[in-house]
Parts: C-alpha cells; sequence; structure tokens
C-alpha cells in the first residue's frame, strides 16, 4: 500500500477494545497507529505489534485524562491527528481545541459544537430549530419558583428539575405534586451550585420509563450529512447500556422515518462534522423526544456497522483528513437485524460488582461468516486493571430478522469462553431467552428476564 | 490550522479558596455590584416616566426604545458613558442629566457590531450638556479606532444654553462632534442617521455628513428654530415647514429617505447595516468557535477580593476570561510579576498582560521575594516588548490592571526604570492596534499610565466596582504630604498634644479625600474611564471588544454625494448670485 491519503500517523489518545477499534480503522487505510498506554496497561497483549507510549501511572486522572500529556505524546510520537474514542477526553472541547492549536487534527466535532451540544439548554434550543421533538419543559433556564410552577401547571406532574451544568443526576429533583415544587427547586439549586458552581436549573416533564432510542449520524464539513438508521438501548442498568439492537422493534414506520430525516437536517444546521448519536426518548404516546446529543462515536456503533456496512471510524477519518463523505443517503442500505451485547467483567448475581482480575482462559466465539462479530482486546491471561471500566468484550450478531439474530447471539455467547472472572454473559443469556424481551415487553426502568432493580449488596 | 501553542490554564474554585471566604469575597462585592444595577436603573430612567409619557404621546419611541428595537433581538447593548455627569446638577435649576443626555453603545445590528450614538429624549429633548459632547466624541472616537459602522439617532433640540460656555467653544466642544463625522468618513467608515424629531442647530449638523439620512414625518433640521426665526427674521412659521423632510428629502437634498414614523426608521436602519459586508468574524476565528472557559467567569466575583490589600491568583483570572482556559504564555522566564500571552476570546486570539499579586521572586537576590504588583525592570521590558509584538502582529490587546505603581528607590533608579518605563509609554503612545484597559482593582501612579490608562489611548477602559484610580493610596499620599513632620517610622515627631491632633486630622482628611477620588463613579462622571461594569460581565465585554476589533466591514472610498466639494464648485460657477 502506497502513502495515506491523509494523516500518515494518528494517535490513538484511549485503550482497551477502542484502541483495538480505531487500530483496525487505521490499518484499513494505510495509517501508522500510535496507542496512548499507562503503566497499568503496557505490556497488554493487545499493544503487541504496535507502536505504543505509556502517559503515566494507572490512574487516568495522571495518563488517560491528563491533556496536556496526550497532546505531547502525540507530538513527540510524531503524530498528526487524534482519535479520542470514547470515555476519557472524547468529548472536552478544551482539550480538542488544545490539539488544534499544536497542530494535531482532533478526530471529532469542532470544539464549540460540541461544547453547544454539551450545554442543555442550547442543545435543546437548536434541535427544535431544526424540527426535533422536545421532551415538554421550561423554555430554557427557570428564573424563580413562581416561574417552575407555571411551567408545571402547563407541562402537567410529575416533573424533573434539572441543574443547567449538570450530568451523572446530580442536581436533579422529582416534584410528583404542586407542595412538592418549592422544595425540589430549592434543593435541586442548592445541590447544583454546590456541585458544579452553578445554580441554574430547568425543568422537562418527568418521563417514566418509556424506550430509549439513538440516530446515528455522519457530516463531512462541507455540509453533507446522512443518518445509519436508529439503535434501541432501552436494556439499560443505572443508565450503563446492556444491549443495543438495530432497528428498533418498537418504533412506528412513519414516526422512523420523520425523525431519521429530522435528526439529518439538525446536524447540518448545527455545523456537526464527524459521527455523532441524537438520543431520544421513545415515550408511551408514540413519540420520539430529543435528550442530547453524543458529540463522538459510541460504543454500540459496531451495530449500525453491522447493518450497513460502512466502517465508521473509516468514515471519521476521511472527514478528518477533509475528504467528503463517500457515502450518499441513497446508497445506505440497512440490512436485516443487528444485536450486540456488552459483556463486562462483573458479576450478575453479585449487584454487578466489577471484578478485576486476570482472565485464565478465554476463548471468542467464531464469526460465523461475518455474521458475528467480536471486538475485544482481551485474551487468556489478560489482566484487568481496576482503573478502568469492565467493558472487556462486546460480541455483534445479524440475522435477517429480530428472532434470528437474537439466536445467533446466543449461539455466539455459548461458545465464548471466559474463566478466571465472572462475566455478565449469564445475565445476556438470560435476557435473550425471556419472553420479555422477545415480546419486547420492557423498559429502561427493568432489565428484562432479569430480577433488576433489587437491593445491592455491599 | 493556527499556530499557538496553548496550554490549559487555572483550577476549580474548590481548590483554591474554601466555600466561607468565597462566599465572603462575592457577598461584599454583591454589594457593590447591587449598587452599580441600581444606579444603571436610575440613568436609564431619564427623567423619569412623565417624561417618557410624554414623548410616546407624540406618538414616539424613547431613545431606550428606540435602540431595543435596533439592536438584534436578544442581544444585549455594552452602553460606555452611562454614569457621565452621574450626580452632577447644572444651570440655575440644579438639573441633572443621565447620562450627559446621551446614549452611546456598542450594538450587534444584524450581526454586525456598530457604535450607536442617541439622543435621550427623555432627557431636556436630548438637549447637550456639558460633557456631552466629549461623551460623543468618545463614542466616535472608539468608532473610528475599530472602524465600526456609526449610527446616529438623533433627537436633540440643541444646546442646553444656560450652562452653553461649557458646552460649546473649547477644543472638545460640541463642534469637534462634526469634525469626528467627518474623520469617520475620511477613514472611509460607514455612518448612518435616523432623525426622529427636533434636530436643532447641532443637532442638524450631527447627522447630515452620515452616508444615508432617514427623518421620520415628525423629524425636522435646522440651524435655527421657528423661535428663532420669529425673533431674527419676525416670520411665523413652524420648524417642521423649515426643515422637515418636505425640504429636506426633496428640496435640500440634506436628507435621503422619509419614513412615517421611528418603527419604520428603526426597521430601514437595519436593513442598511444588512446591506453592509459581513463581519466576516468567521472567517478570523478559522476552526475555533467561541469556547466558553473551562472555569466559570461568573467565579470571578468570589476569587478577586474586594480588599485591595489582599492577593489573589492572576491566572485564574486569565482562566476565567479566555475561551477553553487554553492560554500560550509567553516569556514566562523572566519579569515573573508580569504574565504576558495570547488566548482567545469568542475564538478570536487577543493578547493579554496581567500583573500578578503577592510575592514573586527576585531576580536581584536569588531565593529571595519581592511584592508583584509592582513595575520592576524585567516586567517592564517585557510588557514592552509584548505590546510592540502584538501591535506588529495586530493582535488586539488587553491590559489587565491591579497596579500599586513603579519600584522606587536607589536601585530602581541605577536600573534605569524611568528609560525602560520611557521605552514602554513610546511603544504604547505609538501602537496602532486596538488596545483594552480594565481596572481590575488598583490603578495607581505610574502603574496606571504604563499599563496602557486613558491618558494612553485604549479604545475602551473599563473599571470594575472596586476599581482604585488614582496616583497614590491615600495613606501614601497623607505621609507623602506630611513628610517634614513624620520620622524615619511615619509617626508623628511634634510633642504637643495640638500639634499632634492638627497633624492627624490633616492626615486622615488627605487619606479620606484620596479614598473619594476612587470612587469609579467619579471617574465614569468625568469621563477619566468609560464605563463601570460587574466582574462577571467582563468576559462578555471583551468578546464585543475583541470582536469589533477583528469586524472587517467596508471601507467606504467615495464620500457620500452630499458633501462632495463638486457642489461648492457648483455653486460657485452656476451662475450669478
Amino acid at each position: 500500500m502506497g502513502a495515506p491519503t491523509s494523516f500518515h500517523r494518528l494517535f490513538i489518545a484511549n485503550r482497551g477494545e477502542v484502541a483495538v477499534r480505531i487500530a483496525k480503522a487505521c490499518d484499513a487505510l494505510g495509517i501508522t497507529p500510535v496507542l496512548a498506554t499507562s503503566e497499568a496497561d503496557a505490556g497488554a497483549a493487545y499493544l503487541e505489534g504496535r507502536e505504543s507510549v505509556c502517559l503515566g501511572p494507572g490512574r487516568a486522572a495522571q495518563s488517560y485524562l491528563d491533556m496536556v500529556r496526550v497532546v505531547q505524546a502525540a507530538r513527540q510520537s510524531g503524530c498528526t491527528a487524534l482519535h479520542p474514542g470514547w470515555g476519557f477526553l472524547a468529548e472536552n472541547p478544551s482539550f480538542a481545541a488544545l490539539c488544534e492549536s499544536h497542530g494535531i487534527t482532533f478526530v471529532g466535532p469542532p470544539a464549540h459544537v460540541m461544547q453547544l451540544m454539551g450545554k442543555k439548554t442550547p442543545a435543546k434550543q437548536a434541535m427544535r430549530a431544526a424540527g426535533l421533538e422536545l421532551i415538554p419543559g421550561s423554555d430554557g433556564v427557570l428564573t424563580d419558583v413562581e416561574e417552575a410552577r407555571a411551567v408545571a401547571d402547563r407541562i402537567g406532574y410529575p416533573v424533573l428539575i434539572k441543574a443547567e451544568s449538570g450530568g451523572g443526576g446530580r442536581g436533579m429533583r422529582i416534584a410528583r405534586g404542586p407542595d412538592e415544587l418549592a422544595a425540589a427547586y430549592a434543593d435541586a439549586q442548592a445541590e447544583a451550585r454546590a456541585a458544579f458552581g452553578d445554580p441554574r436549573v430547568y425543568m422537562e416533564r418527568l418521563v417514566v420509563g418509556g424506550r430509549h432510542i439513538e440516530i446515528q449520524v455522519m457530516a463531512d464539513r462541507y455540509g453533507q450529512a446522512v443518518h445509519l438508521g436508529e439503535r434501541d438501548c432501552t436494556v439499560q442498568r443505572n443508565h450503563q447500556k446492556l444491549i443495543e439492537e438495530s432497528p428498533s422493534p418498537v418504533l412506528p414506520a412513519d414516526v422512523r422515518a420523520r425523525s431519521l430525516a429530522a435528526a439529518v437536517a439538525a446536524t447540518r444546521r448545527i455545523g456537526y462534522v464527524g459521527a455523532g448519536t441524537m438520543e431520544f426518548l421513545l415515550d408511551g404516546d408514540g413519540v420520539l423526544r430529543f435528550m442530547e446529543m453524543n458529540t463522538r462515536l459510541q460504543v454500540e456503533h459496531c451495530v449500525s456497522e453491522m447493518r450497513s456496512g460502512v466502517d465508521l471510524v473509516r468514515e471519521q477519518l476521511r472527514v478528518a483528513a477533509g475528504h467528503p463523505l463517500s457515502l450518499r443517503q441513497d446508497e445506505i442500505e440497512l440490512c436485516g437485524h443487528a444485536i450486540e451485547c456488552r459483556i463486562n467483567a462483573e458479576d450478575p448475581s453479585d449487584g454487578f460488582r466489577p471484578a478485576p482480575g486476570t482472565i485464565t482462559r478465554w476463548r471468542s466465539p467464531g464469526t460465523a461468516d461475518g455474521r458475528v462479530r467480536v471486538d475485544t482486546h482481551v485474551g487468556s491471561g489478560y489482566r484487568i486493571p481496576p482503573h478502568y471500566d469492565s467493558l472487556i468484550c462486546k460480541v455483534i450478531a445479524h440475522g435477517p430478522d429480530r428472532d434470528a439474530a437474537i439466536d445467533r447471539m446466543l449461539e455466539a455467547l455459548a461458545e465464548l469462553v471466559c474463566e478466571g472472572v465472572p462475566t455478565t454473559v449469564p445475565m445476556h443469556q438470560a435476557i435473550l431467552a425471556s419472553e420479555a424481551f422477545r415480546r419486547h415487553h420492557y423498559d429502561t426502568r427493568g432489565i428484562p428476564g432479569w430480577p433488576w432493580p433489587r437491593r445491592h449488596v455491599s | 490550522m493556527t499556530h499557538v501553542p496553548f496550554s490549559p490554564i487555572g483550577a476549580p474554585r474548590a481548590q483554591l479558596c474554601d466555600d466561607a471566604t468565597f462566599a465572603a469575597h462575592a457577598e461584599a462585592l454583591a454589594e457593590r455590584e447591587a449598587r452599580l444595577h441600581a444606579r444603571r436603573a436610575e440613568v436609564a430612567a431619564g427623567w423619569g416616566e412623565e417624561y417618557a409619557e410624554r414623548v410616546r404621546a407624540k406618538g414616539k419611541l424613547t431613545t431606550r426604545e428606540r435602540l431595543q428595537a435596533l439592536a438584534d433581538p436578544g442581544s444585549r447593548l455594552h452602553e460606555v458613558g452611562t454614569f457621565v455627569n452621574y450626580g452632577e446638577r447644572f444651570g440655575d435649576k440644579g438639573l441633572q442629566s443621565p447620562a450627559a443626555g446621551v446614549v452611546t453603545a456598542f450594538a450587534r445590528i444584524e450581526g454586525r457590531w456598530c457604535m450607536v450614538i442617541a439622543n435621550d429624549n427623555t432627557v431636556a429633548s436630548g438637549s447637550w450638556w456639558p460633557r456631552t459632547p466629549e461623551k460623543i466624541e468618545r463614542a466616535q472616537t472608539m468608532a473610528l479606532r475599530l472602524r465600526l459602522p456609526t449610527v446616529y439617532l438623533v433627537d436633540c433640540s440643541g444646546l442646553f444654553l444656560p450652562e452653553q460656555s461649557r458646552s460649546f467653544p473649547g477644543a472638545s466642544g460640541a463642534g469637534h462632534i462634526f469634525k469626528m463625522n467627518s474623520l469617520l468618513s475620511a477613514h472611509g467608515v460607514p455612518q448612518l442617521a435616523g432623525v426622529f424629531g427636533d434636530c436643532i442647530a447641532g443637532g442638524g449638523y450631527m447627522p447630515i455628513i452620515s452616508d444615508r439620512v432617514y427623518m421620520t414625518e415628525q423629524a425636522y433640521m435646522v440651524i435655527a428654530g421657528a423661535a428663532l426665526i420669529k425673533g431674527a427674521k419676525s416670520q411665523k412659521i413652524t420648524s417642521l415647514d423649515i426643515g422637515g423632510p418636505e425640504v429636506h428629502v426633496h428640496q435640500s437634498r440634506c436628507a435621503d429617505v422619509r419614513v412615517p414614523d421611528d418603527a419604520t426608521l428603526l426597521r430601514a436602519l437595519r436593513q442598511e447595516v444588512a446591506r453592509l459586508p459581513s463581519s466576516a468574524v468567521g472567517y478570523y476565528c478559522g476552526d475555533a468557535g467561541p469556547l466558553d472557559p473551562v472555569f466559570p467567569s461568573a467565579e470571578l466575583q468570589g476569587l478577586l477580593p474586594v480588599d485591595h490589600r489582599e492577593a489573589y491568583d492572576a491566572v485564574q483570572v486569565l482562566a476565567r476570561l479566555c475561551d477553553g482556559s487554553l492560554f500560550w504564555e509567553v516569556m514566562p522566564e523572566s519579569g515573573e510579576e508580569m504574565i504576558c500571552g495570547v488566548g482567545r476570546v469568542g475564538g478570536l486570539h487577543t493578547g493579554f498582560v496581567i500583573n500578578r499579586q503577592g510575592l514573586v521572586g527576585d531576580p536581584e537576590r536569588p531565593g529571595s521575594r519581592r511584592p508583584a504588583g509592582i513595575l520592576y525592570r524585567a516586567g517592564i521590558a517585557k510588557i514592552a516588548a509584548f505590546s510592540r509584538a502584538c501591535n506588529d502582529d495586530g493582535i488586539p490587546l488587553v491590559w489587565l490592571q491591579d497596579i500599586a505603581g513603579f519600584d522606587i528607590g536607589q536601585e530602581a533608579e541605577r536600573q534605569g526604570l524611568l528609560g525602560y518605563g520611557s521605552s514602554l509609554i513610546y511603544t504604547n503612545s505609538t501602537n496602532q492596534v486596538p488596545m483594552f484597559t480594565v481596572l481590575l482593582r488598583k490603578a495607581s501612579g505610574a502603574g496606571y499610565y504604563a499599563m496602557a490608562g486613558l491618558p494612553y489611548d485604549p479604545v475602551v477602559q473599563l473599571s470594575t466596582t472596586i476599581s482604585r484610580l488614582s496616583v497614590m493610596e491615600g495613606r501614601t499620599l497623607a505621609i507623602a504630604t506630611y513628610n517634614t513632620k513624620l520620622d524615619d517610622d511615619f509617626e508623628i515627631m511634634a510633642t504637643d498634644p495640638g500639634q499632634r491632633r492638627e497633624i492627624e486630622q490633616g492626615m486622615k482628611a488627605v487619606e479620606a479625600r484620596i479614598e473619594q477620588d476612587m470612587d469609579p463613579y467619579l471617574a465614569a462622571r468625568q469621563l477619566d474611564t468609560d464605563e463601570v461594569v460587574a466582574l462577571h460581565e467582563l468576559r462578555d465585554w471583551l468578546r464585543v471588544l475583541v470582536e469589533a476589533s477583528y469586524q472587517a466591514i467596508g471601507y467606504r472610498r467615495v464620500k457620500n454625494s452630499r458633501i462632495w466639494s463638486l457642489h461648492d464648485l457648483q455653486v460657485l460657477t452656476g451662475g450669478p448670485r
């Protein structure tokens, strides 16, 4: 292969299966990847045969999250671009700007667009202007409790008061009726001020349950944008997705068509560049309501890749190097059904306790002629460090329809061998075999076929 | 790809000071900023609702209503000179002139920053008071320096005559406004005028040089109004007959377009601005859009102690002003008392100079520390070099002052601080690049001069509610004044109780007077500073000023036809007179 028509060397500011996934796309484009690593990850088998730079100690704050070290490592290793993967610095606009100012192309949207989408109210206003439905709520930040009361009367109880600068559930309070409103407003404000130094709060109607549906979009610098269909990620535990599939088995065809078109229009309107995901809630009335946009590639992007045959990372790298999209909407064919199970080194029978340790024996499922895909960085003898999240593997199965995809997934999970640490495989098997999952009788509040929520054993 | 090697700066508030200290600082400041907001509201009310009603009864809008309608919806006006004449009384009746009877503001119109100069029709029908001409000329100077389209909303019944000697004859007297009109025109700066009512004498001249002049049906422009004509020529005629749109739009051609009312005129002015070239700010940003600082600029309220003797970390101030809290510090290895470097504000590269507080290393005595907040040799050389570089490179330059003055004493003189200071003065005096000065807290003596205080022509100088602008602190000045009566420890030498008391009282009086002089509203009243702002507004202000510095509005090559010299030739050669 000759010189690539883009960056010659790319820094991967991530670890584990993320790094492996991005490196694979680099290989396909003839780009030499340089992998970031930490003292905890150094020596892992997935780094063998790769160039890597050790950023620092295992603690992420001193390695994968240290902006200055990451940029220095990228520059010193002669890279001209940087892929942040997902997690760590992937949604840090200041980091993106730092990369650019040092001559390193950040693979992702422009920093200011990233920041706009990270702000609750501006993001929603932009999306509403682009024609997406929102969860009914206040028109931006609330000025006082009287306004809160008026908004709540209009949209109906129960309501959720949320911090404008919030995240992770902090600065969030529920008011189930008018008598709870003043206290909820004051508590949310106080917590927001303490946690984020910003007491501003806004209000949304509390949507109980519902289905989590998201749309994958991809845009270039020249105003072209496409979608790669939706994903249904309703099976969650504490907002952690467990299973993702595409298409959503419950989304009405007309809502799907309308929402996909609106998502593409919104992507163009905000000047988005690269891969992004718009997250929605499908409420009981069958309305898809915008929640937030993730300005990065997501863990579950593989589901869309399996259905479309598009390599999203490769497309990201091309767009970052200034190429126009190589895809046109009418050329993207979404075939059959794809489903992904995230395999974590956690003990599902012990309150999902993370279980770092050494995998004494590992066998990945077979690929079944491309109908099964396994993204992982682990193998026999791999030691799972305690510093990072516990995802060790993703299994993605494809079939002509949902049942076929699920059956294939069950076969693949049966083939998977992991000894030495507990995994969430038994939970996945229970979910996939359950009537509730097969007949899609579930929402984000519980795991179909698995007794959760339940009390955690400490 | 830009080539500015930024580094992340700053730290979260929780790491800088505990909650109680932060809250105490914020509370002390909040008291002062509450006063600021109350005073702004007082000025904005003009002569009160009664006068506003009179204006509305004529079917006209008040000046502030006009400004709201002119600016982009949702945008904020950035007023300068709000407190000119604040609290002062004029004429026999002791009349007040809120905002000196004219509103001058940076306003965003159709996405372009403009300077709007609007006579306040709720204050003596927009008369010109003492300092009104200077306030208008200051705004025109800002527009000229930044090449900002200038919009005049004219509604002016002429000079406030009882005080004419203070506003008519001098070098900056009312006539100088028209000289500024001419200079703006000569420099190709677009000027637009809307005439809404009485435009008598000076008020008549102010709009004419503009490229486009609009008149409402209630507007007239006259060299002399009906009253004067009646006296001088015994003619009974209305001012509208003398100089209304019938005359000026159609006969004299001193105006271009007639419109029925205020609202229509304002819409027309917006359309005119929209016809100018784009601000091109997006182009100058390149790939970088505006990015909020990582650390909220509102935190400045609790990080900057109100007490000028308390130190803070200047880096934290920068971290709360620069996009993404990213900064490229240049020459960090010398002149530690000064921080110079480049950050982005609203996506646009901006030079910053700020002096540190607390203690810094002393290069003359390695290992020992000396107070920052003072100009030493290396610091002076550093800011001079940085200022020159920014000027060479065209980078707008923001000076953040909290400075006590120059180092003094034998060592300072031996090192030649006078010379290094003069080099700095020469640089700042001859810079062409827009400079903006913020008096964060102390602005004392030669420190105020060295860091581009108002005498060095920054385009805009902002004070905060805790600014202290003076030659020196009151205590120091009291000591200097009573120097001969004090011993080496600044104790009073006299033993006689009466004498001691006298000296003590004298020193206290000096201190109290200086303390009063340092009130930022006093400076603002006298046009010694352009505006008093709240700390949390600072970043927003810098965004406006920096964007206005980059904005590239079209240059007008051909003068508007009203002021062609060809007309003079035509009059002179067009036949017998």
